[in-house]
């Protein structure tokens, strides 16, 4: 642990990290892509679930909808995982110090293993591919449980400046 | 009554001091309601704009989603609106003055005003002209990510 937070301190210090940190305008625009990005691939992931739990667009059918919003998902993705990386950057040691970045972390880490196990396994069946009136009571789950850890790891984002040490 | 009263009157009002005197956490709370809000409102929005230019769902009628997409909508901006006015009313002050919330203001009107004239007629039609049906997606969704993007400012300006 001590070696990963004297990583992150020299991360923090280093030449990009305080450019980032110090620039009037950088790091909140930084900041606008991170939530914008947030808002397009969560936010469709949330309305996702939603239709797995049958709550959202039942007449779509679901192979239907991962499929079609699938590029918009991974595109804004790649908005927030590129603007998180450099907010981190200029950020790193202080990140380390709030617990709830590394709740974040690890919600993220979950959320991403329950969609991988989703998409790899659980929308790889039968009922799932030729969109069977009745779905598997996996594929609710499945959804309660991505809304569920991807309302958390937002929630942690957003309470990363009120809880800033595990003090 | 100048508006700096007003504000002051606000900010010293008993809902603002049940607001930004108990514990810290309860304007931590607001800020994840209005992100959730927000969260809702813009994919919400980014669904029925990808459907209207037809870059999703294609062959699924177009007012069955618009419709319950636009139930979110609502959702999401009552609760967007909602904590964005108890957090208002907890420090107006530091608001008002800020030009990183005046902007926001701006284009959240702007973009109300887009909603009710372009993206509302395009969505309720069952085939609207593509060309007109493009712009209006643009500009709404434009003019939606700005207020994010104006908002998210806010605390650094």
């Amino acid at each position: 642990m001590s070696t990963l937070y004297a990583l992150a301190e020299q991360i923090e210090a280093s030449a990009i990290g305080v450019a980032i940190a110090e620039s009037r305008y950088a790091y909140p625009i930084i900041e606008g892509i991170h939530l914008i990005g947030l808002a397009v691939s969560v936010g469709l992931i949330l309305l996702t679930d939603l239709r797995l739990m049958n709550l959202f667009m039942k007449r779509v059918p679901v192979v239907d909808v991962l499929r079609q919003l699938r590029p918009y998902v991974i595109g804004g993705f790649i908005a927030v995982f590129i603007s998180g990386g450099v907010l981190f950057w200029s950020a790193a040691a202080r990140m380390l110090d709030s617990p709830a970045f590394v709740a974040k972390m690890i919600f993220m880490v979950f959320a991403g293993l329950n969609a991988l196990y989703f998409e790899f396994v659980i929308a790889k069946r039968a009922p799932v591919q030729q969109n069977h009136p009745v779905l598997p009571s996996s594929v609710a789950y499945a959804g309660v449980a991505s809304f569920a850890l991807w309302t958390l790891v937002v929630m942690c984002g957003r309470l990363i400046p009120y809880l800033p040490n595990w003090g | 009554m100048t508006t700096f009263e007003v504000l002051t009157w606000l900010q010293d009002s008993a809902l603002a001091h049940a607001i930004s005197k108990t514990d810290h956490l309860v304007g931590a709370g607001l800020q994840i309601v209005h992100v959730m809000g927000l969260v809702a409102l813009l994919a919400s929005l980014l669904l029925i704009g990808l459907h209207v230019v037809g870059l999703a769902f294609k062959h699924q009628p177009l007012t069955d989603t618009a419709r319950e997409a636009t139930k979110l909508v609502w959702w999401g901006l009552a609760l967007t609106a909602l904590s964005g006015t108890l957090m208002f009313i907890a420090t107006p002050k530091l608001y008002f003055y800020n030009p990183a919330f005046r902007l926001k203001m701006i284009l959240f009107f702007v973009a109300v005003i887009v909603q009710l004239l372009l993206f509302r007629k395009t969505a309720a039609q069952t085939s609207p002209k593509p060309g007109f049906a493009r712009a209006s997606v643009a500009i709404s969704l434009a003019a939606w990510f700005s207020v994010a993007m104006a908002g998210r400012m806010i605390g650094f300006i």
